[in-house]
């Protein structure tokens, strides 16, 4: 399972002057740091599946940064089964599967060399490697193109490619950033037919999204951020029940709590 | 970190348009550049030298034994009539004429009596034209004639004659051997272009691995992979301080064989006999040195690769640094600089200068070790700094 407690990051503002008006009148602009996040806590159990929400600029980007280690927290504590990521970034991104909508390939190495690179960075052996490819080919149905150049690879297989590059390592813990922003209809479907998997497989994954029907499919949980900080935490019935049935209607529910 | 080399390595070897500017151009387009070169120029030599040229004289009954060689001389010469007040200048230009001679009363007269003639030749000398010296060749002969006249009639001995013609020779004795000489030529080019093709191949692959990164969103994916930063950068930092001095020796080789090639007979030799001057030992000490200079130009070049937000962004910024890297290296080649100064202290100056050194075989070694030193120390910060610079969020998520 995964914890987060009372995550917060600041980011030093180079010129103040440089700023959007609606940037200026943002409470967490305070003198020359920005409070990207200010207090985020959630966990999320094994095989669970947690949706976090919010508006854009809220801080979703920033949360799931700091959880796959690129960026380090100013305050807060987050531990994937008992490890404290922070403390042992190194070990800790060993359990972490990490995945974007921005997710690129290297487009002159093949669809393999892609995922058999990734693989090697991560520790994997060669004969397990090889395995692994061979069984993720399978499932995610690669065969036909996995040993092409990737840079002619159509959106569909470049992310059932960086699918496969993200869970090489077998991680505790999938992490996936508004994994579904920006690709076809066809693509979506790979990736969320990836999350399920996941769960039954009893992977906990978090994952960032405006597609509330995707929360509705997929999660058991949800956490709404705004601001910087956690405005609802709860399982998918409670978000549910903040209002009559209407997914929209709950999550505006909790952000004019909030405010 | 050798697997972070490999693979930036592979994906830098599959890249046709690197590889093109990297192995093809110098190997294809220099021999191209000097050989069209050498055949022009060979053409238009040969063409000066056997084209007939047009001329107009005037006073050419002072100079019988000149007109009458002209005139025999019809495969090379042609003449032409004009008139007493012809406008000589008009008529080059026109190309009517090649040139035109007038002729001094006292041209034939004894050197004695006549004393000194001066012979006009009007001619237009803008461009590659042979037309002084082939007139030359003619007058020589009457002077030689005029110089036996005038001794006959004074009675002088060959010893005299001899004197009197150069009263004082200078004899020079060059105690500089035909290395120092020639080192002294092509050294100061040589680190030019070396460290120059050595920043020019090394800004691609140093492009790509930062900005082209960042743009492709894959390296946000390479941070979170458990290998510590130092490794990635490292990994990178070999790559393209590799392909930068694979380009510049590249180059360098391709010139050398084909400079042979395209020089063969007599120039082979000098080449030769100057290459076998140089010792292993120097060679493989100016590959020490280039190696360190790779090394500051590719811990700059991902620097700033990594800096920029874009591929544009980034290759506007290495425009920039190859305006400042070329200014030391142009300070190497001006004359009166050398090692012996302030200019010793200068970092890539020196080491274009310590090239130099070590071509012309005048190198102090132990000032070779200072600067090589220093330039070790320099590119190792730059390297640390490479290396801190990969680890702050400010650059890397801008």
């Amino acid at each position: 399972m995964i914890e987060i407690k009372g995550l917060a990051k600041k980011f030093v503002v180079e010129n103040v002057k440089k700023l959007s008006e609606q940037e200026k009148q943002d409470p967490r602009l305070k003198g020359r740091f920005f409070h990207s996040v200010e207090d985020v806590s959630f966990h999320c159990e094994q095989g669970q599946v947690l949706g976090l929400l919010g508006p854009n600029g809220a801080g979703k980007t920033t949360t799931l940064r700091m959880l796959s280690t690129a960026i380090k927290p100013t305050a807060g504590s987050v531990s994937i089964n008992g490890v404290d990521i922070l403390a042992e970034p190194l070990v800790a991104r060993r359990k972490i599967g990490f995945l974007s909508g921005s997710t690129g390939l290297y487009g002159r190495l093949t669809g393999r060399e892609n995922i058999e690179y990734f693989g090697r960075l991560h520790g994997v052996s060669e004969a397990e490697l090889k395995q692994r490819i061979n069984e993720l080919a399978d499932l995610l149905d690669m065969h036909s193109f996995l040993d092409r150049r990737s840079e002619s690879f159509s959106t569909g297989m470049k992310q059932k490619t960086s699918i496969a590059r993200a869970v090489i390592h077998q991680p505790e813990v999938v992490i996936l950033d508004e994994p579904t922003t920006g690709l076809d209809i066809m693509a979506t479907q790979t990736v969320l037919d990836f999350i399920r998997r996941l769960k039954t497989q009893g992977t906990p994954v978090i994952f960032s999204t405006h597609h509330l029907d995707e929360v509705d499919e997929l999660c058991d949980k949800v956490t709404v951020i705004d601001k910087g900080r956690t405005c609802f935490d709860g399982s998918l019935l409670d978000f549910k029940g903040l209002s009559s049935g209407s997914m929209h209607e709950s999550f505006l529910t909790t952000i004019k709590g909030a405010e | 970190m050798w697997l972070v080399f490999k693979k930036e390595l592979l994906e830098l070897l599959r890249d046709r348009k690197t590889l093109f500017f990297m192995i093809a151009l110098p190997l294809l387009l220099f021999p191209l550049i000097f050989g069209a070169f050498g055949f022009f120029a060979s053409k238009a030599v040969k063409e000066a030298e056997t084209k007939v040229l047009k001329y107009a004289i005037v006073g050419g009954e002072y100079a019988k034994g000149l007109s009458d060689s002209l005139a025999a001389a019809s495969d090379k010469f042609e003449l032409v009539e004009v008139g007493a007040d012809a406008d000589f200048k008009q008529l080059i230009r026109d190309e009517s004429i090649d040139f035109a001679l007038k002729v001094p009363s006292n041209y034939d007269q004894p050197l004695l009596e006549g004393g000194q003639a001066t012979l006009v030749l009007v001619l237009n000398d803008a461009g590659l034209n042979m037309v002084q010296s082939r007139v030359k060749e003619l007058v020589d002969s009457q002077v030689e004639n005029k110089r036996r006249q005038a001794f006959d009639a004074l009675a002088l001995n060959d010893f005299q004659q001899t004197g009197l013609l150069k009263p004082v020779v200078i004899e020079k004795e060059d105690v500089a051997d035909s290395r120092e000489n020639w080192g002294e030529k092509i050294g100061g080019f040589l680190p030019y272009i070396l460290f120059l093709l050595c920043l020019q191949g090394a800004m691609y692959p140093a492009t790509d691995m930062g900005a082209g990164e960042k743009e492709r969103g894959t390296l946000e994916t390479l941070l979170i992979s458990p290998t510590e930063r130092h490794k990635l950068v490292l990994g990178k930092f070999l790559t393209i301080a590799f392909a930068g001095v694979t380009c510049a020796l590249m180059t360098i080789l391709s010139m050398a064989v084909w400079g042979i090639v395209l020089s063969q007979g007599m120039a082979i030799k000098v080449v030769g006999e100057f290459m076998s001057a140089i010792s292993a030992l120097d060679f493989v000490l100016m590959f020490l040195m280039l190696a360190p200079i790779a090394a500051i130009f590719a811990a700059l070049l991902l620097s700033l690769s990594i800096y920029a937000r874009s591929f544009k962004e980034a290759q506007s910024y290495m425009g920039s640094l190859i305006m400042v890297a070329i200014l030391p290296i142009v300070m190497a080649m001006m004359p009166g600089v050398d090692l012996k100064g302030g200019w010793a202290w200068v970092p890539i100056t020196n080491v274009a200068l310590a090239i130099k050194e070590l071509i012309k075989g005048t190198m102090d070694y132990v000032s070779l070790f200072a600067i090589f030193g220093s330039t070790v120390m320099i590119a190792g910060a730059l390297i640390a700094f490479c290396v801190y610079w990969f680890n702050q969020e400010k650059v890397l998520f801008r």
